[in-house]
């Protein structure tokens, strides 16, 4: 009994058909052709003009630069892991965050991904930074 | 963010609303934590932002402009880019003896000519030749500019106000992690007799980058010698 009042209710909140982007059944080939390119492949898709700005880097923008290049350098990662996992953040993210935070974001997550620093680490030192620049200003 | 130094009217930017950058402080933490752990060392993060303080468009105005005014110097800067950068004062092997570790690649210079006009682009990222322009304009990294570069190359020209004859064909060069290209444009009428520091002025980073052509009468200054890297 309880069984069946669960189903009445699942049925009245599930949808009566798929979503169109819910794992269809089928999909025509130039959709497919279209989701299979990689995230980051921008060049020739559609986009309406945009203002060109010029602006400098910020300080953290030119300090995340070179943390990113120091990181290489000295062999913690490279250019390519960067940009795959620039690409692994997610249309939502890669889209949605400012470029060198892009940068920055991937290159907390390779350290803790490679095992070089651990999550506690990084929560500790965040809070501490944190602490530190909110007595400055 | 805290520290903006945009020095333009800002608009098209996002909203400020705390006082303190996560970003600012994610970078400290990563850049703390990499250290403390030897990683790499302060050092190293000092060098490194000296060799960014000391690269700049005035690294490809000097090629260009000694390009025009020597043309051996030209056919090697066309066929061995590195090599050729070296004259000018530019080792792309700085500043850790292997390049940057985004850079190190093959450099090609690309000729304008009264028939074909380049321009560069990197629609998978930012790729830019930064031994011999620099950082990259924001522009540049921006999805619009990658996406619409390459297939409507004239209308994204026409609102950077360069508008090309039908007869002169645009070449559009989508670089990557192993290529860098720069645009070496054509030397204008007007410049005749004039010396290599003076041809360097009207070189601007936009028309390496291939949506400007230079102008006799907009010249931007570039410090003499030899590039400090």
């Amino acid at each position: 009994m309880q069984y069946a009042t669960l189903m009445e209710r699942v049925r009245h909140l599930a949808p009566e058909e798929r979503n169109v982007l819910d794992s269809p059944y089928q999909i025509p080939n130039e959709l497919y052709a279209a989701l299979r390119s990689v995230l980051h492949d921008v060049g020739g898709q559609p986009d309406a003009p945009t203002p060109y700005l010029e602006k400098g880097e910020e300080d953290w923008e030119m300090n995340t630069y070179l943390t990113c290049e120091c990181l290489g350098w000295r062999g913690a990662w490279n250019s390519e892991m960067r940009r795959r996992a620039e690409n692994d953040l997610g249309a939502t993210m890669y889209f949605g965050l400012p470029y060198y935070a892009r940068w920055i974001t991937v290159a907390a997550k390779t350290l803790v991904d490679k095992g070089l620093i651990t999550t506690d680490e990084l929560g500790q030192k965040i809070d501490e930074i944190r602490a530190r620049l909110e007595a400055r200003d | 963010m805290t520290s903006m130094h945009d020095g333009h009217d800002g608009h098209n930017t996002f909203p400020v609303s705390s006082k303190v950058s996560e970003f600012e402080i994610l970078e400290l933490a990563v850049r703390e934590l990499a250290i403390e752990k030897g990683i790499f060392s302060a050092e190293d993060h000092r060098r490194f932002a000296e060799w960014a303080d000391g690269v700049g468009p005035h690294g490809g105005s000097k090629l260009v402009a000694k390009a025009w005014s020597d043309p051996a110097f030209k056919e090697k800067l066309l066929t061995k880019g590195t090599e050729a950068c070296k004259e000018v004062g530019i080792d792309w092997l700085q500043p850790t003896g292997t390049g940057t570790p985004s850079d190190y690649t093959f450099f090609y210079v690309l000729e304008n000519t009264p028939k074909v006009h380049n321009v560069i682009v990197c629609t998978l990222c930012s790729c830019y030749p930064r031994p011999v322009l620099g950082m990259s304009p924001d522009w540049y990294r921006t999805p619009a500019y990658r996406r619409r570069m390459v297939n409507r190359p004239r209308e994204v020209l026409a609102e950077f106000g360069l508008h090309l004859p039908d007869d002169v064909e645009v070449r559009v060069h989508d670089s990557n992690q192993k290529s860098r290209f720069m645009v070496m444009p054509m030397r204008p009428d007007g410049t005749e007799g004039w010396s290599e520091q003076e041809l360097a002025e009207i070189v601007t980073r936009d028309t390496m980058i291939g949506v400007a052509l230079p102008d006799p009468k907009v010249r931007v200054p570039v410090p003499a010698g030899e590039v400090h890297q």
